[in-house]
């Protein structure tokens, strides 16, 4: 088992939240992705359907030294596999994405064509890490250990489950960032933290002051200047997964408080 | 004078529509005993609340044991950001759709979107008079209230040291801290804005700026100002009140102004927008002792029922003297935030 998919099985492992997603920038997620073993066969050919489609892009540019890049994302657009990873395991997702613009600014930028097939490379590794965690998540969808996936916005009601909803937003934060939607990744940090975060601070303050004021920081500061600043989506994501660590701790937390808080009758 | 009422500040909204001149906090004392949920009719039927995000886990808890207790009863939530809902039920209405039953806001501004548009059902004197005498409106319930406040380090300061004005606060020497990204903060330059005028509060946090440490929030800011980085700070009463809830040592206190911004208080509401016994029966539950006390204890929001007892550590409510504003007006950030644009606050 790979180091992806250990990560997986931690994350459904202790999935508890319903997942709630939106129509998105790239169409509306069909019920596809709640029936994930009945498409792997399918999403096993777009993998490799996608694979040679980059490598063909490449193979352009390595001969005739120019390709529409621009290709990339259009092929990845089309693919189903793309929701259900998207639904399943944002990280991986990311990476996706993360690659796909490896590979097209390195094009765009007349890069050797030795730097563009490093970048096709890690762009594969990414494509089937990402079949692995779908296929993954399969096996758990069926054992009914994974929520459904609701196509309608549903909102988290405990603090715990807000939580959950929080660090999947962070995830959702890097993946439109690799997808090159700055503002929509800046937008989605501030609206997380309105409308999240901001619900369950006034609880956790008693708990531990200090952890909710770096979380503030991170929240208003130190993400969104990573973002701004433009340098890199593993800059990015590693603010985000130093905030998963702070978050989980929050949790921690906002679960023991709850069990010795006094009923309201 | 000191002792005008807290919730003098609300008389002058057109949200109230009732008398408000008089006193809020001071009469709470005065008013009669709150009344327990032992004493209420069970809920029998379904409703449907547009509940505005808050203290969300503890309303839900709130919720929930009103449920638990009514097993006849169902209540169908649908979840957001308050003024988003109050936009979606005038949205509604004006396509002749009524989904909404009660709509439990956070703020009086969105309250005042809601009864504007005539949303609103006129609620019973009974159930009205269940509230202190200054928080009684024919349009919509108070559930519970905040206040503005000025979190100071008490190895620094005294509270005797510290002006009364928040104006006066920029010709002072103490350290200041504030979070102007803060939405809590934007609807008090809103309301200074509203009470003093553009100029005057221009140059005021033109000033505060040539001074002030800035923070992300205003936990930072409270922080700041235990940590002794700053003497003082501009926060919500509730923030100071669960630190010290947490760290009871805290070198942190509360102290007011006096009938400026500085104090400006705001409060969460309902309102019915269904005809009939059962919404105005499940507004009851909400004003019940058990639940006020829940969220003074629980989420340190101020009780406005009689004989329930505020959160430890908010200084004697019948001493405050908050400004006369209308509350909708705080509604409207934008022109708030150009100013603070334009001074390159944010």
């Amino acid at each position: 088992m790979n180091k992806i998919s250990k990560k997986v099985v931690v994350l459904l492992a202790v999935f508890s939240a319903t997942i709630s997603m939106k129509a998105n920038a790239n169409g509306e997620i069909s019920e596809h992705v709640n029936n994930l073993s009945a498409h792997l066969t399918e999403y096993a050919e777009e993998v490799t359907w996608l694979s040679d489609k980059f490598s063909g892009v490449v193979n352009e540019y390595s001969k005739k030294g120019k390709a529409d890049s621009d290709q990339l994302i259009e092929f990845w657009e089309e693919v189903d596999f793309h929701s259900a990873i998207e639904t399943q395991y944002v990280p991986v997702y990311a990476t996706i994405w993360q690659g796909i613009y490896g590979v097209k600014v390195a094009i765009d930028s007349g890069e050797k064509a030795a730097v563009v097939e490093a970048e096709l490379l890690k762009l594969k590794q990414a494509l089937w890490q990402g079949l692995g965690a779908v296929k993954l998540a399969a096996q758990y969808q069926q054992k009914g250990l994974v929520p459904k996936v609701m196509t309608t916005e549903q909102e988290p009601t405990t603090g715990p489950e807000v939580i959950d909803d929080i660090k999947k937003k962070l995830h959702r934060v890097v993946a439109k960032y690799a997808e090159k939607l700055t503002e929509v990744a800046t937008t989605l940090v501030h609206d997380t933290y309105l409308q999240r975060f901001e619900g369950i601070e006034g609880a956790l303050i008693e708990l531990d002051a200090e952890l909710v004021e770096d979380l503030e920081k991170d929240f208003n500061v130190t993400l969104p200047q990573a973002i701004s600043k433009d340098t890199s989506v593993d800059n990015v994501r590693a603010v985000v997964e130093t905030m998963q660590v702070k978050l989980d701790k929050a949790r921690s937390l906002l679960v023991k408080a709850e069990e010795s808080r006094k009923s309201v009758f | 004078m000191q002792r005008r009422a807290f919730i003098r500040g609300l008389a002058a909204t057109g949200i109230i529509g009732s008398g408000f001149g008089l006193s809020g906090f001071a009469r709470i004392a005065n008013a009669a005993n709150s009344i327990s949920v032992d004493q209420l009719p069970k809920l029998t039927g379904e409703l449907t609340l547009y509940l505005g995000r808050g203290e969300g886990g503890l309303y839900e808890n709130v919720l929930q044991a009103i449920q638990d207790r009514n097993p006849g009863f169902k209540l169908n939530i649908r979840r957001g950001a308050t003024a988003a809902l109050a936009n979606t039920l005038i949205a509604e209405a004006k396509a002749g759709v009524k989904r909404a039953d009660l709509f439990w806001a956070v703020d009086t501004g969105s309250i005042g979107v809601v009864t504007d548009a005539g949303l609103a059902k006129p609620l019973p004197q009974d159930l009205i008079q269940q509230l202190s005498p200054g928080f009684q409106y024919p349009l919509w319930s108070p559930v519970t209230g905040r206040i503005r406040t000025l979190p100071y380090n008490t190895d620094r300061l005294t509270a005797a040291e510290i002006p009364d004005s928040i104006l006066a606060l920029a010709d002072s020497d103490v350290k200041i801290g504030w979070a102007p990204a803060y939405a809590s903060f934007q609807s008090f330059v809103t309301a200074m804005r509203l009470l003093e005028g553009d100029k005057v509060t221009k140059d005021w946090l033109k000033a505060i700026n040539g001074k002030a440490k800035k923070y992300a929030g205003e936990l930072g800011v409270v922080m700041g100002v235990e940590r002794g980085e700053v003497d003082i700070g501009f926060a919500n009463h509730y923030y100071t009140l669960r630190l010290k809830a947490g760290k009871p040592d805290a070198s942190v206190s509360l102290a007011y102004t006096n009938n400026d911004a500085g104090c400006l208080v705001n409060a969460s509401g309902i309102v019915a927008l269904s005809d009939g016994e059962l919404p105005v029966n499940f507004i009851r539950y909400l004003l019940t002792k058990e639940v006020q006390s829940y969220l003074a204890s629980e989420a340190y929001e101020i009780p406005l029922v009689s004989d329930v007892a505020s959160p430890p550590g908010l200084q004697d409510l019948s001493t405050l003297n908050p400004p006369e504003l209308d509350l909708r007006k705080l509604a409207d950030l934008r022109p708030t935030i150009n100013m603070m644009r334009s001074i390159g606050l944010l």
